[in-house]
């Protein structure tokens, strides 16, 4: 055994045997994501966002009312609401059966035509039944559309008549007189538009894929995955500097001169305590993470990605605090100076605040905190 | 002959404006047990942590075994240090302590195991080998320092006042035990403030202060220093000045003044006759003296003529 990997097993020997404070540590931000999660849970009565629903929009029409119709899915609020995509009915079939999308419209053939000739047509929606209400937001949706175009259609039939056989002609040919009283009768409807219309042209057909597909990811809908994060790096920031700051008490109590008196050298005894510390650092934010798994439900993402951003951040941690002790002459002093520190990188880098409410002049400094590059990083992953 | 294990030769190191080593210079023999003696600020830490390696700006040179003791790393694994501090992991026992400072030297972990196990059972804690150092005793937490600088069988061992804050048992036990190293041929540098461990283990005494050494030699060697007079250590109501200026006035041939301090002088008369004439002098000028003690040559006397002060100052 090399004298660096006898001090890490050392180490770990060590922390497994007194493991109090490190549980300590992971058990505080548990508690504390907890705590500020439910505070800010959506069923405590404020506002949260709901994520985008992914709805796949087939398009058998190509007609000038589906046209209308999928250019309402562009309107801000609505996209904001949905992430719409146009398949083709296969492909819609096959993305739905894999749970790719929370649901499917699909407007039929003649959808166009019919409306234009007041004849029923109906537009089908097609639901993930591995999810619990986002698929119902989108049936809703597609009723409210359904009710909008029969009204529309129902108002505007001779205009609409108008309309269709109009786009068959040259436009050069149609002069402005013999639009007026098409208009001005469209004028008077549009006043008139608050009678009760009944029967709805256009009706909805609702239907589930047969095979359960996966629940179309919500990101970001978690709110504790937005606040883990953060308490996750402030608290790893604090495990390290502990574990790193014992070289201090090594140093006062003549451990490191008698290590130096064997034939370890320098390099050794550094590469031991760094990677001693990224190690503890690893482990333990993996143990929170599975625990966030468990108990707030967070899908951290792809784990390779996620396993990287852990292992790079306990590296900077470790080497960062490693430097310090350096410059500090005990551990009475390192503890003066690195709890300030640690604090200041949680508030500006988002552990404390998101990232989007910290001042602007102020959010340049985040850009140097490990907490932002965490942060940013896992958030980034999980969408 | 004796070999020559240990040679150290014009070791000087200064911290700002105080010099802690002033060309020093001493030889060690091998299996020999050497008691460095010397007030605060002698010098005798600056000299194990330049031994140690753990002070690396000096000038001179320190030869282990004819070689430059800095040049080959690998001339670690031959001398062993026992700190003045508690320098081990009280959460864990005492076998897996032996057992990660004997890892960090070039021992085969077999051989390493076997090694602690025969130095448990020397130090009496074979019995409590598994359990947190942080249970033990003050003496058995001494014990198992020295344990942990022997674990790699070393052929000079450094002991930085291995004796202190333990009571008197504890004491006999650990001097046994530096004792019996000698005897097995590890040379030994022992600095303690104790002269009466000195006097009981050691085979060889260096007394220094100021950073440099005063006197060297056997016990008996530096006892002639003081010659063959009477001791007399006196204990009263006095300053040193007052009893300074009363001694002169007296016929001071063959009195000779070791050390001198306010309430505490302590004499060598050259002819124990005149012991009661230097007393009714002191009496006749009222100076008040409330002890006197009659004592033959010792270290004591040695290390105050040869300091002017005494261990403790």
């Amino acid at each position: 055994m090399s004298r660096t990997t006898l001090i890490i097993k050392n180490d770990i020997k060590r922390r497994l045997k007194a493991p109090m404070a490190t549980v300590l540590f992971l058990v505080i931000p548990m508690a504390m994501t907890a705590l500020i999660g439910m505070i800010f849970n959506p069923g405590s009565g404020n506002e949260t966002k709901l994520p985008a629903i992914k709805l796949l929009l087939v398009d058998k029409d190509k007609g000038l009312a589906s046209k209308f119709l999928i250019g309402a899915f562009d309107q801000k609020e609505i996209k904001d609401m949905f992430q719409m995509t146009l398949v083709d009915e296969a492909e819609g079939e096959k993305l739905m059966k894999k749970g790719k999308a929370s649901a499917m419209l699909i407007i039929p053939e003649h959808f166009s035509d019919d409306l234009a000739e007041q004849k029923t047509s109906t537009l089908e929606v097609v639901k993930n039944p591995a999810e619990e209400f986002l698929p119902g937001v989108a049936e809703e949706f597609a009723n409210t559309m359904a009710v909008g175009l029969s009204a529309i259609a129902q108002v505007f039939a001779d205009e609409l008549k108008i309309i269709r056989s109009a786009s068959k002609l040259d436009l050069e040919a149609i002069s402005i007189a013999e639009l007026t009283p098409f208009l001005e009768m469209a004028r008077i409807k549009i006043i008139a538009l608050k009678s009760y219309l009944s029967p709805l042209l256009l009706q909805l057909k609702t239907s589930t894929t047969a095979k359960p597909g996966k629940a179309v990811k919500p990101a970001g809908f978690n709110i504790f995955a937005y606040i883990m994060p953060g308490m996750l790096i402030m608290f790893l920031l604090f495990i390290i500097e502990a574990f790193m700051r014992e070289i201090q008490s090594e140093r006062g109590d003549g451990k490191i001169r008698r290590m130096m008196f064997s034939p370890l050298t320098t390099r050794e005894l550094i590469a031991a305590r760094l990677f001693s510390g990224w190690l503890m650092g690893v482990l333990i934010c993996s143990l929170a993470m599975a625990m966030g798994t468990l108990l707030f439900r967070i899908d951290w993402g792809n784990p390779l990605l996620v396993f990287i951003l852990v292992m790079v951040s306990c590296f900077w941690c470790a080497a960062f605090f490693g430097m310090l002790n350096a410059f500090f002459k005990n551990k009475n002093q390192a503890g003066a100076f690195s709890s300030p520190i640690i604090l200041v990188f949680a508030a500006f880098g988002g552990s404390m605040l998101p990232l989007e409410q910290i001042p602007p002049g102020m959010r340049w400094l985040s850009k140097f905190t490990v907490n932002n590059w965490f942060i940013t990083g896992s958030q980034q992953i999980m969408d | 002959m004796q070999q020559t294990i240990l040679e150290i030769k014009n070791l000087s190191k200064s911290y700002g404006d105080i010099t802690a080593l002033a060309n020093f210079s001493l030889n060690l023999g091998k299996g020999e047990v050497l008691g460095l003696l010397g007030p605060n600020g002698a010098g005798k830490t600056t000299l194990i942590s330049i031994l140690s390696s753990t002070l690396l700006d000096f000038t001179g040179t320190v030869a282990f075994k004819g070689q430059d003791l800095f040049s080959d790393r690998r001339l670690k694994n031959l001398i062993g240090i026992v700190p003045q501090e508690m320098a081990f992991y009280e959460d864990l026992g005492a076998l897996e302590n032996l057992m990660f400072w004997g890892g960090l030297y070039d021992i085969p972990e077999k051989e390493l195991k076997k090694r602690a196990l025969e130095l448990l059972a020397v130090v009496e804690l074979s019995a409590r080998a598994k359990e947190p150092i942080k249970k033990f005793s003050g003496g058995m937490k001494r014990r198992l320092n020295i344990a942990i600088g022997l674990v790699h069988q070393p052929e000079l061992l450094l002991l930085d006042e291995p004796t202190v804050g333990i009571d008197v048992q504890a004491k006999v036990n650990i001097l046994d035990i530096i004792r019996n190293v000698g005897q097995q041929g590890t040379s030994v540098i022992f600095t303690t403030h104790q002269l009466s461990e000195v006097e009981q283990i050691c085979s060889r005494i260096a007394i220094m202060d100021k950073g440099v050494i005063l006197a060297e030699g056997t016990l008996a060697k530096l006892i002639r220093i003081v010659g063959e007079k009477e001791i007399v250590d006196v204990s009263g109501e006095f300053t040193a000045d007052s009893f300074s200026e009363i001694i002169k006035l007296a016929d001071g041939d063959g009195i000779e003044i070791l050390s001198i301090a306010d309430n505490q002088a302590l004499l060598a008369f050259a002819n124990s006759d005149r012991i009661p004439a230097m007393m009714q002098h002191l009496f006749k000028h009222h100076l008040h003296i409330s002890d006197l003690k009659i004592k033959s040559p010792n270290l004591e006397a040695v290390f105050l003529k040869m300091t002017g002060r005494s261990l403790r100052d």
